[in-house]
C-alpha cells in the first residue's frame, strides 16, 4: 500500500498533471463536438423521417438507413471504418479528425432517434391544428412542436452526452490522445497499471459524476414544468 | 479516391466471422445474465435494504455507471495481476462487462421495483392469493411490462459493447476482423462486412425480443 501512494506521488508532477488535463479536455471536446454537430444533423434526419408524400421517400429511406446502421454497429467498428476510409481515400488527416468524424456519425444517429421521439411526443392534435392553419412542415416544427418538445428532448440528449464521454474512450485505439490514451502512456512510462488506470478511472468519474447529477436535476426541473 | 473494393479475397473468411459473431453473442448473453443477477439483488437491496448495504450498493452503481467500461476492463486485465489475480482476456472482459452491466441493470430494475403498488398487493391478498401467486400473477406481469423494453434495449447495447473484447485479444467478431485484416490487408472490405453482420445480429435480436415482449408481457415495442 505504501508503494502505491509513493508511486502516486511520483506520478503527480507538473507535466503529468498537465498531460492528464489535456487528455480530459480532449475527451470533453470530442463528446461535445459529437453531440452538438450530431444534434444538428440528427434534428435534420428526424425531420426528414417525419416528411410525408411520395416525392420525399428517398429522404425518409436515407434517414432510416443511416440511423439504423450507425445505431447497430459498434463504436469500434465505425471507428475502424472511418480510419481506413480516410486512409484509402488519400486524405492526410490527424487521428483526432478521424475520431471527430466518427463521433459525429454516431451522435447523429442516436440523437436523431432522441429528437424524433421528442417530436412524436407532442399530441397529434397539435400537428393537425398546425396543418389546418396551413403551416408548412418546417413552420409546424419551428413554431408549434419544438417549443413543446424540447423539454422531452433535452434530458435524454444530455444523458447521451454523458454516455458519450465514456464511450469515446474507444477513440484511444486509433491514437487520439484522450484520457484513456493518457492512462496507456502513464503505464508505458513505467507506472504500474493499478496506478495509471486507477487515476484515469478517477478522472472519468470526476468528469462524469457532476454532469450526471446536473442531468438528474435537469430532468426533474423540466419534468415538473411539463406536467404543470 | 481511386480505391477499388475487392471483396473476393474476404468472402472465404465469412464462416470464420460468423463463428466470431456466435462468440460475441455468447459473451453478451453471459454478461447480461450475470448482470441481471447482480442487478436484481442490488435493486432489491436498494429498495428494501438498510442504511449501510444501501450505501454500498449506491457506491458500486455510481462508480461503475460513471466510468468507461473499457478502462474498467483495462484495470481488471492489467492491474489485478499485481495483486496476484490472473484473469484470461476472455474472463477479464466477461467480468468487466458483467460488473458494468450489473450497475446499469440495478438502475433499470429499481424503476421496476418502485413501480409496484402497495394497493395491488393488498388487493391480491384480499383475494386469497398466496405470496408466490401474488408474485406470479400480480407483480411480475406488471413489473415485466415496465422493465422489458429498457432491459432488451440494454441487451442490444451490450451486444455492441462486446466489440471491446477485441482490444484484449478475444477472438470474437471484431477480434476476428482484426485478424483477417492483418492477413489480407483488405481493411474496408473486412470491416464493412463485419458492420453488416453486427446490423443483422442486433436486428434479429431486436425483432425476437420485441415479438417475445409483445406475446409474453403485452408490451408495445417497435423495432425501427
Amino acid at each position: 500500500m505504501g508503494s502505491f501512494f509513493g508511486e502516486l506521488w511520483s506520478l503527480a508532477t507538473y507535466h503529468n498533471i498537465l498531460f492528464l488535463a489535456k487528455g480530459a479536455l480532449t475527451t470533453i471536446a470530442l463528446s461535445a463536438f459529437g453531440c452538438i454537430l450530431g444534434g444538428l444533423f440528427g434534428t435534420l434526419l428526424a425531420v426528414a423521417r417525419l416528411t410525408s408524400g411520395w416525392l420525399s421517400w428517398p429522404l425518409r429511406a436515407f434517414a432510416l438507413l443511416f440511423t439504423e446502421f450507425f445505431r447497430r454497429v459498434p463504436f469500434l467498428v465505425t471507428l475502424m471504418l472511418c480510419f481506413f476510409a480516410f486512409q484509402f481515400g488519400g486524405f492526410d488527416v490527424s487521428t483526432l479528425t478521424v475520431g471527430c468524424v466518427t463521433v459525429v456519425l454516431i451522435g447523429t444517429a442516436f440523437l436523431a432517434e432522441i429528437v424524433r421521439a421528442g417530436l412524436q411526443s407532442v399530441h397529434p392534435n397539435q400537428w393537425h391544428a398546425a396543418e389546418a392553419m396551413n403551416f408548412t412542415l418546417l413552420q409546424t416544427i419551428r413554431y408549434v412542436i419544438l417549443p413543446q418538445a424540447w423539454t422531452v428532448i433535452l434530458p435524454p440528449a444530455f444523458g447521451f452526452f454523458i454516455l458519450f464521454i465514456k464511450d469515446s474512450a474507444l477513440a484511444s485505439q486509433i491514437g487520439v490522445v484522450e484520457l484513456t490514451y493518457v492512462g496507456k502512456v502513464f503505464n508505458n512510462r513505467g507506472f504500474s497499471a493499478g496506478v495509471s488506470f486507477g487515476v484515469i478511472l478517477l478522472a472519468y468519474f470526476m468528469l462524469s459524476y457532476p454532469l450526471s447529477r446536473l442531468g438528474a436535476k435537469l430532468e426533474k426541473k423540466l419534468g415538473t414544468s411539463r406536467t404543470r | 479516391m481511386d480505391y477499388t473494393f475487392q471483396y473476393g479475397q474476404v468472402w472465404p473468411y465469412l464462416p470464420y466471422m460468423i463463428k466470431g459473431a456466435w462468440l460475441s453473442l455468447q459473451i453478451a448473453f453471459l454478461a447480461f445474465c450475470g448482470g441481471m443477477l447482480i442487478g436484481t439483488v442490488c435493486a432489491a437491496v436498494k429498495t428494501f435494504g438498510g442504511g449501510f448495504s444501501r450505501h454500498a450498493v449506491n457506491a458500486y452503481v455510481v462508480f461503475f455507471v460513471n466510468t468507461p467500461q473499457l478502462v474498467q476492463i483495462y484495470f481488471l486485465y492489467f492491474a489485478l495481476p499485481d495483486l496476484g489475480i490472473f484473469l484470461s482476456s476472455y474472463m477479464a472482459v466477461l467480468l468487466g462487462m458483467t460488473l458494468n452491466a450489473g450497475a446499469y441493470l440495478t438502475e433499470i430494475q429499481r424503476a421496476g421495483f418502485e413501480s409496484r403498488r402497495q394497493s395491488e398487493m393488498e388487493a391480491a391478498e384480499v383475494l386469497g392469493f398466496s405470496r408466490l401467486q401474488q408474485i406470479r400473477y400480480v407483480i411480475l406481469p406488471h413489473v415485466a411490462k415496465v422493465l422489458f423494453p429498457p432491459l432488451s434495449n440494454h441487451y442490444i447495447l451490450m451486444t455492441l459493447g462486446t466489440s471491446m473484447a477485441a482490444i484484449f485479444g478475444v477472438e470474437e467478431l471484431t477480434g476476428r476482423a482484426f485478424n483477417i485484416n492483418s492477413e489480407t490487408f483488405r481493411s474496408l472490405e473486412v470491416f464493412s462486412i463485419v458492420a453488416v453482420i453486427y446490423v443483422f445480429v442486433t436486428l434479429f435480436a431486436s425483432v425476437a425480443l420485441a415479438l417475445f415482449g409483445r406475446f409474453a408481457f403485452r408490451t408495445k415495442m417497435r423495432v425501427v
